[in-house]
């Protein structure tokens, strides 16, 4: 591919986040505008915006590559993905909305009343934050290296200092501009280039160099508990992380939460369908991509590959662009909520202090990159929602449905799940991919039911401890703010 | 270009947290409540598990029926199609039944709290 290419694309895709961004500053005045948008935001922008920031390195990327490797097993991902917003929307959406908190850790502190629970989640939650953005700066690193030739660090390092200013000018407000920018330029860069690559394939009757059923390694397929541990990992993680939990407190009412989430999965369906399509194709038509352990790169150089000329590297410009969106959106997400906490629980909550905890945030993990090898992104994301569902998943679901729910049994329950998902995870990448048995590597299936059962039998055996004001807050939790426009 | 200050407008300025309020103080609204999160937390639960029953079946519908996954559809084979695209539908449309009921529930809630 011609470096320059992937140079422009990357110069155009921060400049442009960096001007919306900067846009996005003149009406930022408040504090609520620097954390939550103050909740102003119409459902289709914020959709567009939770899209934006959901579709990641790992769905932009790591989806296709883990199809071409695995095939119709990998198929799990996408969906797992979608149906992850299926259960936010049935179980979190509206609740966490009219809770009215700004964080997760308020949201635990107003409900448990403790501030010790609130301190607990906050730690989970940076972790979750800095284990999700890792990849991120992988993803961006690979894609540099693939598309330039420059050193990997550039990519890393360029992500981080596009995010951090963006976010340190403009906050939740300029950031809802910039993500819902970014959905649709991540669906064009990939519904376009696949569009060409279709009709290319069909006007010059190419044959398919295998079926798509054929293995293009010697990779094992998963088995049945491999699949059912990802989807439990992907349907439990999604509610519990933290930047897509923030950006429910920008509608402005429950129901309106409950319709942007609608219409997100529809977005989601949309997008997911390509990932998919290049999975397919790349199986069919450049098996040697997977052998030549290029996998995670088939989405950027599948278009150069069966298209080639000019047209085959606009269409890569194209592709490294949208790849580019992924990791700023996602960084930034995470980058704006982490901020949230850590400013509120430890810099005061002030403008500056959020402006000085986002470079702290998007600082830490550009560390945690330099010094860990990639794995295959959709894999180590995967393990990030693991983690998400042991830990703030149950403390999420229990205290919006359960009146049970007792500060203790939540830190119990969750330093449970951190600790054995912790564990497997960090014991999965001491004994390395082909060392560590199946139930390690996808530790979800009992990781999440073990936290689930702690915090419960702990609630009951604490029952005294139950916050007198639970009644209240669940009031506030479930019922409607505000007289309906009559549906009947 | 003209600057507009976004103020955050809090829900407890308006007129209908009153019979919110009264439905914490009193105990037949604390009634209302409970029975309110009983009936969206059934209705979340049928559907999660209408949903994972459907998805679960496309699996088991493809190793049941000998040659269906290798059948194809305008050339794309027919286990991709069904998993890569078939089950996007089913989350749509579940979710759009959920969004629906769970309004018609919060109607009728508030039609109880605001009768008594």
């Amino acid at each position: 591919m011609n470096p320059a290419v992937g140079l422009v694309a990357l110069v155009v895709v921060s400049v442009a986040t960096a001007v919306i961004g900067f846009y996005g500053l003149r009406i930022s005045r408040t504090t609520g505008d620097f954390y939550v948008a103050s909740r102003t935001v119409p459902p289709w922008w914020n959709a567009s915006a939770i899209g934006g920031e959901y579709l990641s390195a790992a769905s932009f990327l790591g989806v296709a590559g883990l199809i071409l490797l695995s095939g119709t097993d990998a198929l799990w991902f996408p969906v797992g993905y979608t149906a992850g917003y299926l259960m936010l929307l049935l179980f979190v959406a509206a609740p966490l909305r009219r809770s009215g908190a700004y964080t997760i850790p308020d949201f635990t502190e107003a409900r448990l009343d403790s501030r010790a629970v609130r301190r607990v989640t906050s730690v989970v939650v940076v972790v979750v934050g800095w284990l999700y953005i890792v990849p991120q700066l992988h993803g961006a690193a690979l894609t540099i290296r693939i598309t330039t030739g420059l050193p990997a660090w550039v990519g890393s390092v360029a992500v981080v200092v596009v995010v951090c200013l963006t976010v340190v000018a403009g906050g939740m407000r300029s950031i809802t501009f910039v993500q819902a920018f970014q959905y649709w330029l991540k669906l064009t860069a990939l519904a376009v280039p696949v569009l060409f690559i279709v009709f290319a394939l069909m006007g010059n009757g190419s044959a398919a160099v295998a079926p798509a059923a054929v293995n293009p390694t010697g990779i094992a397929a998963a088995g049945p508990y491999q699949n059912i541990s990802l989807l439990v990992a992907l349907l439990f993680g999604t509610l519990g992380l933290p930047h897509v939990l923030v950006r429910f407190y920008t509608n402005p009412d429950g129901q309106s939460a409950r319709r942007t989430t609608l219409i997100v999965l529809g977005l989601l369906s949309v997008f997911y369908l390509f990932p998919t399509a290049y999975g397919l194709i790349g199986r069919m038509f450049a098996p040697e991509l997977a052998r030549s352990g290029q996998a995670d790169a088939v989405v950027l150089l599948l278009p150069g590959q069966l298209i080639g000329g000019t047209a085959g590297d606009l269409l890569s410009a194209l592709v490294v662009a949208g790849a580019f969106a992924a990791f700023l959106s996602t960084t930034s997400g995470l980058v704006v909520s982490l901020a949230g906490v850590i400013s509120q629980d430890v810099l005061g909550g002030s403008v500056r202090g959020f402006r000085l905890a986002a470079v702290i945030s998007a600082v830490v993990p550009l560390g945690f990159a330099f010094t860990t090898d990639s794995l295959a992104l959709a894999g180590s994301v995967g393990l990030v929602f693991a983690f998400t569902a042991s830990t703030v998943c149950p403390v999420l679901l229990l205290g919006i449905w359960w009146r049970g729910l007792t500060d203790t049994g939540a830190i119990a329950g969750m330093v449970t799940g951190g600790v054995l998902c912790g564990g497997a995870m960090v014991s999965g990448s001491v004994l390395g991919a082909a060392g560590t048995p199946f139930w390690l590597a996808q530790p979800a299936a009992w990781t999440v039911p073990a936290a689930f059962a702690v915090m419960v039998v702990v609630s009951r055996a604490t029952k005294r401890r139950v916050p007198r004001t639970m009644a209240r807050v669940m009031t506030r939790l479930h019922t409607p703010e505000r007289p309906l426009v009559t549906e009947r | 270009m003209t600057r507009v200050r976004v103020t955050a407008p809090l829900s407890a300025a308006r007129p209908a947290t009153l019979s919110r309020e009264a439905a914490e103080e009193s105990e037949v609204g604390q009634l209302f409540v409970r029975s309110l999160i009983r009936t969206q937390l059934r209705l979340a639960i049928v559907v999660a598990g209408g949903f994972l029953l459907i998805l679960c079946a496309f699996p088991l519908l493809l190793a049941a029926v000998p040659g269906l996954a290798g059948a194809r559809v305008a050339g794309i084979p027919f286990d991709w199609l069904l998993l890569g695209a078939g089950i996007y539908p089913v989350i749509g449309l579940s979710a759009w039944l959920y969004v629906r009921t769970a309004a018609r529930n919060e109607v009728r809630y508030r039609d109880l709290a605001e009768d008594k």
